[in-house]
């Protein structure tokens, strides 16, 4: 059973990247992105909607791939701002790094 | 791929204690003003944020994280930090060669000899110019580059530094976009290309400009060196991706994977490639992916002192 959990997009706010529910995952991000694999960015975007922080701590270090080009932020027909919500997942990250 | 968490650790500790993420000290890092003619005051402050100076160190580091990404030494990268500073830097100085430092000092020189040209107003004082600490930025080391861009914006501002000119992407979006949104301290930043007023016929000829995305996307600068390359007598031919939907270098990735950045820049060099003319390069990161990527680039600053030849 998979629980949904909205508190996990507003604990972001707090790191700079609060548009992740604008997200109507299109995927025209994974298409635009250089990465071009596994649907990233859509992917981090759908975790944090679902509140599935696990899923993404589970590989941290694959946000680090994200060259924040800011391509997906361009195409974005939502303004859910892509790149800044990878770049606040990578400060989350570091931010729990330095905490533990 | 190296753990981002050592890489990360290993940068802030180099930021923190020697205010550049390589850990060399300024003195050996920052000399391409020395022996050259270069106002010492008045107008805008020059403000190089010291990357082209990083270029030869950033290559020589690559090459080395290249060699042993994804073996088992790649691990030992967390060990970076337990390093003295001052070993590190006589090191790094010591494996960079001499002519690839003059290759960056030299793009520093026509840049100010540009601007002179131009009858820019400015000046250079190696004692404020200091890195904007955009790699923390960029890498999510959200406090350490607080930290660090407060130093650097408190620093001018003592100075009375009101006027920047910046040279390079990276440097250009921290010091115009974020101190003020991250420090409070605003400046009134400029590129060189924007202050470029030169006019030659000397030109003549096609290129193809590879739009950083910080230029392209960020800051939306991509068509002001078109309009003066276009008052020097070169024509540029756009790239499939450019200006807004530029593509990337893959620089950014070099430092945690040189894999993932040697595969991204192979692709955009192709796409560059296409037109079939001279590429031309206005960041020092994009100049030196693509170059290690086997293109034949050039810097803007150094066609555009061609062109006045």
């Amino acid at each position: 059973m998979l629980l949904v959990k909205p508190d996990f997009a507003e604990e972001l706010a707090a790191h700079g990247s609060d548009t992740a529910m604008e997200c109507f995952n299109c995927g025209t991000c994974a298409a635009i992105c250089p990465l071009i694999y596994e649907h990233f960015p859509r992917r981090m975007l759908r975790y944090i909607q679902l509140g599935a922080k696990e899923k993404i701590l589970e590989e941290p270090a694959e946000l680090w791939r994200c060259l924040h080009c800011g391509l997906c932020t361009q195409t974005c027909p939502r303004g859910a701002d892509p790149g800044e919500v990878i770049l606040g997942l990578k400060r989350y990250v570091t931010a729990n790094w330095r905490k533990s | 791929m190296y753990d981002p968490k050592d890489i990360i650790d290993l940068l802030a500790d180099n930021v923190a204690k020697t205010r550049n993420p390589f850990g060399i000290s300024k003195y050996w890092l920052n000399g391409w003003w020395k022996k050259f003619d270069i106002p010492r005051q008045g107008g805008s402050l020059l403000f190089t944020g010291l990357m082209y100076q990083f270029m030869p160190y950033i290559e020589k580091t690559t090459a080395y994280l290249e060699s042993y990404e994804d073996s088992k030494w790649a691990g030992y990268a967390r060990y970076g930090k337990l390093v003295p500073k001052t070993l590190t830097s006589l090191g790094l100085a010591a494996i960079t060669p001499l002519d690839e430092k003059l290759k960056f000092t030299n793009i520093l020189r026509n840049i100010s000899t540009i601007l002179t040209k131009s009858g820019v107003d400015f000046h250079y004082d190696p004692s404020l110019d200091d890195y904007s600490g955009i790699l923390l930025y960029d890498l999510g080391a959200q406090d350490e580059f607080v930290r660090h861009a407060k130093y650097v914006a408190e620093k001018l501002k003592a100075k009375g530094v009101k006027k920047i000119i910046t040279v390079d992407p990276h440097t250009t979006y921290a010091l115009k976009i974020l101190f003020p949104k991250y420090t409070g301290i605003s400046f009134e930043v400029k590129t060189y290309f924007e202050l470029i007023n030169l006019h030659s016929k000397n030109g003549c000829h096609q290129v193809t400009l590879h739009d950083p995305c910080f230029y392209g996307r960020y800051l939306e600068l991509s068509d002001v060196p078109v309009k003066a390359l276009g008052k020097l007598g070169v024509e540029c031919v756009p790239a499939r991706n450019s200006g807004l939907y530029t593509s990337c270098c893959g620089g950014p990735a070099e430092s945690i994977s040189p894999k993932l950045s040697a595969e991204i820049v192979e692709r955009r060099v192709a796409e560059l490639q296409e037109t079939g003319k001279q590429i031309i390069a206005m960041c020092p990161i994009c100049l030196g992916n693509l170059r290690k990527a086997g293109a034949d680039v050039e810097d803007l600053s150094s066609l555009i002192m061609k062109c006045m030849e």
